[in-house]
């Protein structure tokens, strides 16, 4: 049973267009990431998993429960970061902790101490005083601390210094090895692309591409720089399928290749090779390729 | 929900100190300077227009009680604590939400409907703890200049003011069912708050208009400081007040939150 499932999840603002037809499963022990820029629908999405916007149709099921008519048992299973963390100026992290433990059934509060530690952040000063990176390191805290099985987390490193951005991957890698299912919302691509299992890409409300890290990243153009040992015209490669953007100058050559690589390395080999590189090529490339494009999900 | 209903009283602890404070304060200045003005008031009272009387709940200055209602209570403790209650539910709610709290809340396993509810019966409790210290304040200011205030009656006059005021925290949230900004929220309440107060007003000024009033609870509110608490007033209000809360926590609970 699929931890989070969707089907044709819709939610329209009146006129305005809020997610059309978004249809996902999200499995267990999986880190999903759920990319698009600003005003995709990405928060959207999640709100509406949460039941805090209500579906104009389709459904979402979160542990096989009805994320409308369940949505208390299915919260009682999940953490959740909200996008923009805030809790009000004059509480602690602390006071907002025993809060949650209280409405959660959980006697004091769990692994929180542990999770402070790690991410040095201070539970004891009114998260009014406290900046933006520390505020979210205490939004983390209070969404992890219970040892949820569903992970929701919207733009969940926005503010973090970079070395508590690479505390918060091993962390997550750390809750998929528990065996939770983590649902990440972001823009930033290079964490998406370091710790997500599969991505969705959304776009202007709709879910145009769900792949693996791995696929996506196969299925792109990558560029292949190579020096031979003396001039050659390389006029076979043009003819290969995939390969384009030629460019020989002299004893150097670039192109890009996309799908199988194998018959351009098979035709390099028929020369003398001094040097080569193949680029490998970044989620943000993809990314931006699906963009561009206009999706070839 | 006990835990929601501590929290929002631990959250709301220097309101209740500030307005109880506040009122307990003036409400003791009141009645300690009574003794020393009571024979210029006499006098005076019976020169007053029988309409303004009328209008503010005035039969006679005798005593420290009548000084008391006529000062306090007949017009800004109900206001003010009216104000005081859509205050202390919006900023369980609306205010919540735009602090980001209520989604922090809502990722627990917990109903809209008992946050609702919790903010409700937070503001039950913070009005009766800030008529409580503006009693006590009052008794004490009382004791001190001597004015021979009767103690039940006084607590009696506070007292009334609890389901009045407890009826306008219903109107608040029944207020969030429609929006979730506080301004909006304390704003239209507080609208509704003056508007049934200016009602019952014109309607006791002209006895052909008398029928407004039942469209404000000012109507039953009385004059308990001299005449008792009316248990069926204060019951009705109260309860009106629960449901009228209870409706506003079925339209909270159907509403959409946007971040």
């Amino acid at each position: 049973m699929s931890v989070i499932e969707t089907e044709r999840l819709t939610k329209s603002y009146g006129s305005v267009r809020g997610i059309e037809d978004v249809t996902f499963m999200v499995e267990a022990g999986e880190v999903f990431g759920f990319l698009g820029p600003n005003g995709a629908g990405k928060t959207t999405t999640i709100r509406t998993l949460l039941d805090l916007l209500h579906p104009t149709s389709g459904s979402a099921r979160i542990f096989g429960l009805d994320s409308r008519r369940e949505s208390v048992a299915i919260r009682a299973r999940l953490g959740n970061l909200p996008g923009d963390f805030g809790y009000g100026k004059g509480s602690t992290g602390r006071e907002a902790l025993a809060l949650l433990a209280r409405l959660r059934g959980i006697e004091g509060i769990g692994r929180a101490e542990a999770l402070a530690k790690r991410f040095r952040a201070n539970l004891d000063r009114p998260l009014g005083e406290l900046s933006r990176g520390n505020r979210q390191k205490v939004g983390l805290i209070l969404a992890t601390f219970h040892e949820p099985e569903l992970l929701i987390l919207d733009e969940p490193t926005s503010g973090l210094d970079p070395l508590m951005q690479e505390e918060f991957l091993a962390l997550v890698a750390e809750e998929r090895e528990r065996g939770c299912a983590v649902f990440i919302s972001s823009h930033e691509l290079d964490e998406v692309e370091r710790v997500c299992d599969r991505v969705g890409i959304v776009r202007d409300g709709r879910l145009i591409a769900v792949e693996r890290i791995a696929d996506l990243l196969g299925k792109a153009k990558r560029r292949v720089r190579l020096e031979l040992t003396e001039p050659a015209g390389l006029a076979e490669l043009e003819a290969l399928p995939g390969v384009s953007e030629l460019k020989v100058e002299g004893r150097r050559a670039s192109f890009l290749i996309g799908g199988d690589p194998d018959p351009a390395i098979k035709a390099i080999a028929g020369h003398r090779v001094a040097d080569i590189e193949i680029a490998h090529p970044t989620l943000e490339q993809v990314f931006l390729t699906y963009y561009e494009e206009g999706g070839a999900g | 929900m006990r835990h929601l209903v501590a929290t929002h009283l631990h959250d709301r602890r220097r309101s209740v100190l500030a307005w109880g404070l506040a009122l307990g304060l003036w409400s003791a200045f009141i009645v300690s300077i009574f003794p020393s003005i009571e024979d210029v008031l006499s006098k005076a009272t019976k020169g007053y227009p029988p309409a303004l009387k009328e209008a503010f709940g005035i039969s006679e200055l005798a005593n420290v009680e009548q000084y008391l209602q006529a000062e306090m209570l007949s017009l800004i403790v109900p206001l003010a604590l009216g104000y005081l209650a859509v205050r202390a539910v919006a900023s369980g709610l609306s205010g919540a939400a735009e602090s980001g709290r209520l989604d922090v809340l809502l990722s627990a396993p917990v109903s809209r409907s008992a946050l609702a509810a919790a903010s409700f019966a937070a503001t039950a409790v913070e009005l009766a703890l800030v008529l409580a210290l503006t009693v006590a304040l009052t008794a004490l200011g009382s004791v001190l200049s001597g004015a021979g205030l009767q103690l039940g009656s006084a607590v009696a006059g506070f007292a009334n003011v609890w389901p009045l005021a407890l009826l306008f925290a219903g109107f608040g949230v029944v207020a969030t069912g429609w929006s979730l900004r506080t301004s909006v929220v304390t704003g239209s309440v507080a609208g509704v708050l003056v508007s049934m107060y200016v009602v019952d007003l014109i309607g006791r000024l002209d006895s052909d208009l008398s029928g407004v009033r039942y469209i404000s609870v000012f109507k039953y509110y009385g004059n308990a400081i001299e005449d008792g608490i009316k248990p069926l007033a204060f019951c009705g209000v109260a309860v009106t007040a629960a449901v009228v809360a209870t409706f506003g926590a079925w339209l909270f609970e159907r509403r959409d939150l946007s971040g």
